[in-house]
């Protein structure tokens, strides 16, 4: 029985470990997100693992709260993703960096950082509309993307 | 009447101009327009009517005043208000006292206004400040009116300042010329020096008596007997300062001739008529003070006579119109102050000085106000133009302008019979009394012969305006176009009925004694009962008068080379006299340059100490933020790292103190 709560531990800390890396080193927002949720999932695992290990079913009741917790806030990060990426046409989080000291270099800046907005366009890999109907106007095609 | 009618009218003097200026000021731009003038007229209308009921008869059946010592007091009317301010034992009401002196100069200030509101209304015609400018009249009304009706120095003094708002408001109406702007500065720079002089002998006043009511200080004679010498000596010193500051008096009276900035009527009103004469008031309202300073009083003369020729030699020489008569107002409320002093010779001249001075203020308001509003109308005839030098022979282009100056420069110059005669008489006249005095018989000697001379001079410059402006060849500049048009019927008006005054008040007033005999019924003076006409005197300012003017002839007219030929022979006594001896060029060198140095030093301090600190505290923050601000770099990463490693050590030292 202990050698499975360690071995239960260990993927639980592993996991951890991997969403903290995850979300460390990637610069896309989904891959972000899904960090995070790893984060929380070994986290969750972890739980798990000390209520079997204590015979108790509050580490179960924990995890299912957190479950529901989690998915309030997955849909509440998408949406704000969704924003952010119909505001910039990228996932690539460096393009909000506005509230950084104006004078420092960031170490982000160099290599490929975002593409400037302007150079972009901004209908490129949306989906296309059937010809036929009124023709929206820019905002509201944006809009409805 | 009953008492409550009696307030109402007593209030009613300063509130018309009041109401008038706030309508002005609210509808004037938008509904009134070019008809703002309307309530101006009617303020002054009403008050104008008020002050002559105050005078003819209100006053004759008022009681009397109280003084606690038993002191003469004449018939007053008393308007309590509210009080004011009380702090301690100060007590300060908004009460309105009117005595005999000051329905006199009511009906002066209220009448010459009425008149100037009219002359205005044509004068700023299509002028885009209109309704600005019969704001600010109404305004200066409502001041002077206060000024004069005060009962206690404080609300004097309030006033005191607010006709010198006003009257800097008017110079500066036309705000957009840099001259304007400047002359309004001065003006108001240099009466600051005479008013810290007014509320320093103010405060000096309340320490010595304790009270700040006219009524009371004046009427306690046993008070005004045992205060101390040297003290009153230093009050008056101090009011007198006042005085010279608003009334124009040497080495302060630069301010007034650059006064002439302002529009016509505002000179006219402002500054030849009222409230430059405010000064003079103040000395004679407070005779009981001075009575008991002959020192000062000395000195009062002395700084009239000064004036009086400094102003006249300059006046001679002068090329612009207005400036002309702007220096013969300083030179004649330099004779009023001469005449104020003569009481140092004795304290039985100190009645007949009081009424000489007075006298002299209130017929000079109506023949210089004449004079001015004249001088505008030529000045509007002809574009605006008022150099004497490119005008000549408008007699007959601006009959009735030229007919209403020549009865002011007559009655300026004191051709007999008319008003400046009477009253320039009886100042001669106390002069020759007080030289006759074993005191100070030499020095008022001294002051009478200037004052002869200044007559004379008053007499030339005057009729050197009048003939260089309305004799010799006719030319018109070209601003004024091919027809120079006279008066409009708006502005002939005021000057006609000015120049009735002019001619008859003194007559009318003088020698009956009815002047002298309504204005010695105030607290500080004895009435005088044996009036009598002084033949010898009159002979002599007749002569000077017709010699003036005959000089002025002679000079301008018979033969015109000569005042050229002079100036060019005499060309540093010229100078001397055309830059009014210089005294602007003095105040800068002793004065404003000082101060202008003073000033650079300020910036330098506070350039380079005062901003250095500013800024040295302003660096800390910057300072202590340089190394932690590096982490600030926009990695969202970073942050997260950061935040990471933060818990991570949190909880390590958490668990560590727990097992431990």
């Amino acid at each position: 029985m202990s050698g499975d709560v360690e071995r239960f531990l260990v993927v639980g800390a592993g996991l951890f470990v991997l969403g903290v890396v995850g979300f460390l080193t990637r610069r896309n927002l989904i891959m972000m997100i899904l960090s995070a949720e790893m984060m929380l999932h070994g986290v969750s695992l972890t739980l798990v693992t000390f209520g079997r290990m204590h015979g108790t079913s509050e580490g179960q009741a924990f995890t299912i709260f957190t479950l529901t917790v989690a998915a309030c806030e997955a849909g509440l990060a998408l949406a704000l993703v969704l924003n952010l990426y119909r505001k910039s046409h990228s996932l690539d989080i460096q393009l909000w960096s506005r509230l950084r000291e104006p004078d420092l270099q960031s170490p982000a800046d160099e290599g490929s950082g975002g593409t400037p907005l302007t150079e972009r366009d901004p209908y490129k890999g949306l989906p296309k509309l059937t010809p036929a109907g009124r023709m929206p106007s820019d905002s509201e095609a944006v809009r409805n993307s | 009447m009953s008492e409550a009618t009696k307030q109402l009218i007593l209030w009613l003097i300063p509130a018309a101009p009041l109401a008038s200026a706030i309508v002005t000021a609210l509808l004037g731009p938008k509904l009134l327009r070019y008809k703002s003038h309307l309530p101006c007229w009617t303020a002054m209308a009403v008050s104008f009517v008020c002050s002559l009921t105050l005078l003819f008869s209100i006053l004759p059946s008022a009681g009397t005043a109280e003084g606690s010592g038993g002191a003469a007091g004449g018939p007053q009317a008393v308007a309590v208000g509210y009080e004011w301010l009380k702090v301690g034992t100060i007590a300060v009401n908004i009460d309105l006292r009117a005595d005999s002196m000051t329905a006199i100069m009511l009906c002066m200030v209220t009448g010459v206004s009425l008149l100037v509101a009219m002359f205005g209304s044509g004068y700023m015609h299509h002028d885009p400040g209109y309704p600005r400018f019969f704001a600010a009249v109404s305004l200066f009304v409502f001041s002077m009116t206060m000024l004069v009706l005060a009962g206690s120095f404080p609300l004097l003094f309030v006033f005191w300042e607010a006709v010198g708002l006003c009257s800097y408001l008017l110079i500066g109406f036309w705000f957009h010329k840099p001259a304007a702007a400047a002359a309004a500065k001065k003006a108001f720079v240099v009466n600051r020096i005479g008013d810290f002089g007014l509320i320093m002998g103010i405060f000096l006043i309340w320490q010595t008596f304790h009270t700040l009511n006219f009524t009371e200080i004046f009427g306690n004679t046993q008070a005004l007997a045992d205060a101390d010498p040297a003290r009153i000596k230093l009050i008056c010193f101090c009011l007198f300062l006042g005085a010279m500051g608003k009334s124009a008096q040497f080495p302060l009276q630069v301010w007034l001739p650059d006064a002439m900035e302002g529009p016509t009527p505002v000179s006219a009103l402002i500054h030849a008529a009222t409230m430059v004469t405010a000064g003079v008031y103040l000395v004679a309202r407070c005779t009981p003070l001075f009575v008991l300073a002959p020192d000062v009083q000395l000195v009062i003369s002395g700084i009239g006579a000064a004036t009086a020729a400094i102003a006249g030699i300059t006046a001679v020489t002068q090329t612009d119109l207005k400036r002309v008569l702007a220096y013969s107002t300083v030179s004649q409320l330099g004779f009023m102050f001469m005449a104020m002093g003569c009481g140092a010779a004795g304290a039985e001249l100190v009645t007949p000085a009081v009424t000489a001075g007075m006298f002299h203020l209130f017929t000079h308001a109506f023949f210089k106000a004449l004079l001015f509003l004249a001088a505008g109308s030529v000045m509007h005839a002809m574009g605006d133009v008022i150099d004497m030098r490119r005008f000549s022979g408008l007699r007959h282009a601006l009959p009735i302008t030229h007919w209403t100056f020549l009865v002011g420069a007559a009655a300026l110059a004191g051709v007999p019979l008319l008003a400046g005669f009477w009253s320039k008489d009886d100042i001669l006249a106390v002069l020759g009394e007080a030289s006759r005095s074993e005191a100070h018989g030499t020095y008022f000697r001294i002051i009478q012969l200037i004052a002869t001379g200044t007559a004379l001079l008053t007499a030339f410059y005057t009729f050197r305006a009048y003939f260089m402006t309305f004799w010799g060849p006719e030319k018109f500049p070209e601003e004024a176009g091919h027809h120079p048009h006279d008066a409009s019927t708006v502005m002939a008006i005021p000057l006609g009925i000015l120049a009735v005054c002019a001619a008859l008040i003194g007559l009318i007033v003088g020698p009956t004694h009815l002047f002298a005999g309504t204005l010695q019924k105030i607290q500080g003076l004895t009435p005088v009962e044996n009036h009598h006409l002084h033949w010898g005197v009159m002979a002599v300012s007749s002569v000077i008068a017709i010699s003036g003017i005959a000089g002025a002839w002679f000079f301008y007219i018979a033969s015109p080379g000569i005042p050229v030929a002079l100036a060019k022979a005499l060309q540093p006594l010229y100078q001397l006299s055309s830059r009014a001896f210089f005294l602007d060029e003095i105040f800068c060198v002793l004065i404003v340059a000082p101060l202008t140095g003073l000033a650079s030093l300020c910036v330098v301090f506070d350039r380079f100490v005062i901003d250095g600190i500013v800024d040295g505290v302003g660096a800390i923050p910057k300072l202590i933020s340089a190394a932690p601000r590096q982490l600030h770099n926009g990695v969202t990463s970073s942050y997260a790292g950061v935040m990471w490693l933060g818990v991570v050590v949190a909880v390590v030292t958490v668990l560590s103190f727990f097992q431990s």
